[in-house]
């Protein structure tokens, strides 16, 4: 199972990159966000998995789809100069990071020896009283930041208020 | 077959994270249309949250792991809708969704 949602997450993430067309990307990053929500189900952690299919995989995606079909920018336009000095640096930078990254977790004996402990599945119940009891102004301020976020993007689209 | 195959050892959670933010980042660093870069933006974060979770998943199962991803995916519904608004906004000003293009504030 672990094996089928990983592939399924980073061949969803590959296909994004590759992708010329940019709403066929936009439909890759569902296939994507699916697998994540499938790992996330294999965490033990259904309320998360169910959040990441209704924000990412639906909300998210889906508003990133309409600014793509309201642009008409299916493709992406032709380069205007080709910037081989950025691409090629940013390419050895990902490459160096990557495999140095990829090199630390490989090689470090904590990582692989991690027990898995005995867990019951995360339920809302818990999280709702976890959040009300601990982080109840966090979690109004964040109600309060999706607000301001909200009103920003209202003015900021609208031409003349 | 052996349960840690089932549900994957902790290693390999952090190396799916891994890869998925190096995708994300080569995403936002080599293409050029400013959506694939918002995209990516996003891939990069879910790396995040996937390293998150799994962390908390073998501390025990920790309610607070789930507790910061919903403020993470908060704050990431709010980059989304101000992230777009900025694009569309540009879209008016110059047609153009291409980063190359756009690379002056000032008309």
């Amino acid at each position: 199972m672990f094996l089928i949602f990983a592939l399924m997450t980073l061949i969803g993430a590959l296909m994004m990159f590759r992708m010329k067309n940019l709403v066929m990307a936009g439909l890759s990053l569902v296939l994507s966000f699916i697998g994540v929500a499938g790992l996330f189900l294999l965490l033990g952690n259904p309320v998360a998995a169910a959040l990441q299919i209704i924000v990412y995989s639906g909300a998210i995606v889906v508003l990133v789809l309409f600014v793509i079909m309201l642009l008409a920018s299916h493709e992406e336009e032709a380069p205007e100069k080709s910037r081989g000095i950025q691409r090629w640096s940013s390419a050895v930078v990902i490459s160096i990071l990557g495999t140095g990254a990829f090199w630390l977790v490989k090689s470090s004996p904590a990582l692989a020896a991690a027990p898995l402990p005995k867990v019951d599945p995360m339920t809302l119940n818990r999280l709702g009283i976890f959040l009300f009891h601990n982080h109840l102004v966090a979690f109004e301020v964040a109600g309060l930041l999706l607000l301001a976020a909200m009103i920003g993007a209202v003015s900021l689209v609208k031409r003349e208020l | 077959m052996n349960p840690t195959f089932l549900s994957g050892t902790l290693q390999a959670y952090i190396l799916v994270a891994l890869l998925l933010f190096v995708i994300g980042l080569a995403t936002v660093l080599l293409r050029r249309s400013l959506l694939m870069q918002f995209m990516g933006v996003e891939l990069m974060l879910n790396a995040a949250n996937v390293a998150l979770l799994a962390f908390a998943r073998f501390r025990g199962g920790d309610v607070e792991g789930t507790a910061f991803y919903l403020f993470i995916i908060a704050v990431a519904a709010c980059e989304a809708a101000v992230g777009l608004a900025i694009v569309v906004a540009l879209f008016r000003h110059k047609q153009t969704t291409d980063s190359d293009r756009a690379d002056t504030l000032r008309q």
